[in-house]
């Protein structure tokens, strides 16, 4: 089952009267339960695509279906409240909500679903003792590592089990070791419940757990890989 | 109630900034209040100063005789209304008075003054008059000859307790009547208009001399309070007959009382506009700066699901609690100040002359309002809240992709 549909999607940044190309007729369909990486340089428009996938924004042309909904004109109210339902996000720099412990931002996700109490401090509960960080859960952001933060990140991106997690550069900030062990345990994830994940990276690292890569240049898909071929 | 404790949190994360936040509303509250206080103080001062020293709560006169004071003008059935009053709920105590305009003089020198007959015992159960004598005693209700005059009028006639006086003043049947008075007493009540311009003689004495046998001019009326005004109106008006009876209330008698009081009210609502919108333009600031520090952090929340409105709501709930805590402040800050100077009072003593012409008092005793109190805190949180739409409403439009990404 296809859950993003992006057909001939532009993105053009307009900055002092210029315009700059971000995405260029982009088309691109993420399948259920796929673990996809967008590859590429800096620049590229991985980052783009994201956000546009994500619906934090509106491309200048083209159409996104998300879920079979046409989203490209929503107001961002509801937007908002399908980003809430359906997409979990990981963003390169975890952006935990810094006044929160880790137990209260992975509630957060929950509350804006209209969760009970009861029943989001024991999601919140199951999914970082799942996670092993249940001993962080009376901490906050600064009280954590960034290997710490992250996994948090990661908890609050699922917890609410959404169609999709986008995530961003997700181990540009984490040594190699955490990083490695991060993309094993997301593949866990997409392996075991099936979560589907699309992920911006440069690291050929992280590119190998992909069972897909979708590489951008200038704004354009170059080329689109499955694990196989990759791996020649 | 994740907003709320949201909301809660971030006020946390910056404590001295949210503390001077809520300073700024609390002293600007107590300020109010003490204000409006301090105005209530001075103009309940003022209204009871009339109503016990001059007017009683209400008069009855014969219709025109409070504009042009003529001697003929007595109140029809006088001794009959005023058995009648006395029936009435509401009324403490009633009396009766002769007035006129008269001329006092020694050999030397002479003023005008306004001459009133007045029965001492029931005088002071209605006024407090008698509790103003600066030298020598109040009248007897049995004697004749005798007068009380101002301190003001004293010293202009250089006059003293048991000098002679002539007051001379013209009769029901026009002619000039005139007799020889001891001076008994000399009080001094602050008011210009009594100390000045006033002296008293016992109400026969007052009788014999404008030669209206047992008529009467006025009765005074002391109520329980100036609140069973209306109602006593309502009751008295069914025991007297509008075409040939006046009904004063002291504010009808003494009009520029309540006009004083407007206009003073006037200013401290000028005052207290201007002071709310400092502390409104304080609180913006603070969650402004909140907002404009937490950009990334609001693009993030939008970013997982957080809407606009309840973005909107959480900026609005964090300046409703600054608001709230500020005004817990105010509220305890202002009412202490202003019931410990209830209770011991501002002496302004230098200001007497000026005090005088406006029945003030020099010494004010500050007044807790409890309608004036909610006014303000009621307008403080509208206004303030007005003003913090601001920033939730720039927090709202936010665009998560633009917060996110703001470097």
């Amino acid at each position: 089952m296809t859950i993003v549909q992006a057909e001939h999607i532009t993105k053009i940044f307009k900055e002092d009267s210029q315009s700059i190309p971000a995405l260029s007729s982009v088309s691109i369909k993420i399948e259920e339960g796929s673990f996809v990486a967008l590859s590429g340089p800096s620049g590229s428009g991985k980052t783009t695509l994201l956000n546009l996938i994500g619906c934090l924004d509106r491309p200048s042309q083209g159409t996104i279906h998300f879920d079979g909904e046409e989203i490209t004109r929503l107001p961002q109210q509801k937007l908002a409240q399908l980003r809430r339902r359906k997409i979990g996000f990981i963003f390169q720099d975890y952006n935990l909500i810094p006044a929160f412990t880790a137990a209260e931002n992975i509630e957060y996700v929950l509350w804006l679903q209209g969760i009970s109490s009861a029943d989001r401090r024991k999601r919140a509960l199951e999914i970082c003792e799942r996670f092993g960080i249940q001993a962080l859960i009376h901490r906050r952001p600064y009280e954590m590592s960034r290997g710490q933060q992250q996994r948090v990140a990661v908890a609050r991106a699922i917890v609410h089990k959404p169609k999709i997690v986008l995530g961003d550069e997700l181990t540009a900030n984490l040594d190699h070791k955490t990083g490695t062990e991060l993309m094993g345990f997301l593949k866990e994830l997409n392996e075991k419940d099936r979560i589907t994940f699309l992920y911006a990276t440069h690291d050929p690292v992280m590119m190998k757990q992909a069972n897909r890569i979708v590489t951008l240049q200038d704004g354009k898909i170059t080329n689109e890989k499955t694990a196989t071929q990759a791996s020649f | 109630m994740f907003l709320l404790k949201l909301a809660f949190l971030n006020i946390g994360r910056n404590p001295r900034r949210s503390i001077i936040t809520v300073l700024a509303v609390g002293v600007g509250l107590a300020a109010l209040i003490f204000l409006w206080g301090f105005s209530d103080g001075t103009n309940e001062q003022m209204r009871e100063n009339v109503i016990r020293l001059l007017t009683g709560h209400v008069q009855i006169h014969a219709l025109d005789f409070e504009r042009s004071l003529s001697p003929e003008l007595t109140v029809p059935d006088g001794s009959a209304v005023l058995e009648k009053l006395k029936t009435l709920p509401h009324v403490i105590a009633v009396t009766e008075r002769v007035k006129c305009e008269a001329l006092i003089g020694t050999s030397e020198k002479s003023r005008g003054i306004l001459l009133t007959g007045i029965d001492p015992i029931r005088e002071a159960q209605v006024t407090d008059l008698k509790n103003h004598m600066k030298e020598g005693e109040f009248l007897g209700s049995t004697e004749h000859r005798k007068v009380i005059l101002g301190s003001r009028l004293a010293q202009k006639l250089q006059l003293h307790i048991g000098d002679k006086v002539v007051v001379m003043t013209q009769a029901i049947d026009g002619t000039l009547a005139g007799y020889s008075y001891e001076i008994k007493g000399i009080f001094h009540t602050g008011s210009q208009v009594l100390d000045e311009v006033s002296a008293y003689i016992t109400f026969e004495s007052a009788q014999e001399l404008l030669s209206v046998g047992h008529e009467t001019h006025e009765i005074v009326i002391r109520l329980a309070s100036r609140k069973a005004i209306p109602s006593f109106l309502g009751q008295v008006k069914q025991i007297t007959n509008a075409e040939q009876h006046e009904i004063l209330t002291w504010n009808q008698i003494i009009p520029e009382v309540e006009q004083w009081v407007q206009w003073s009210e006037a200013i401290i609502r000028t005052i207290l506009l201007a002071v709310m919108i400092v502390i409104g333009v304080s609180i913006m600031n603070t969650v402004l700066m909140s907002v404009f520090e937490r950009t990334r952090e609001l693009g993030v929340m939008m970013a997982i699901g957080t809407t606009p409105t309840q973005v909107i709501r959480l900026i609005l709930l964090e300046t409703f609690i600054l608001q709230l805590f500020g005004i817990a402040l105010g509220l305890v800050a202002g009412y202490c100040v202003t019931f410990y100077f209830g209770k011991v009072g501002i002496a302004f003593p230098e200001l007497e002359q000026a005090f005088s012409r406006s029945y003030m008092s020099t010494v004010t005793y500050t007044r807790v309002e409890p309608f004036h109190v909610i006014q303000s805190i009621i307008t403080l949180l509208i206004l303030t809240s007005f003003i913090g739409l601001y920033p939730a409403w720039k927090a709202g439009r936010m665009e998560p992709i633009k917060a996110i990404y703001r470097p």
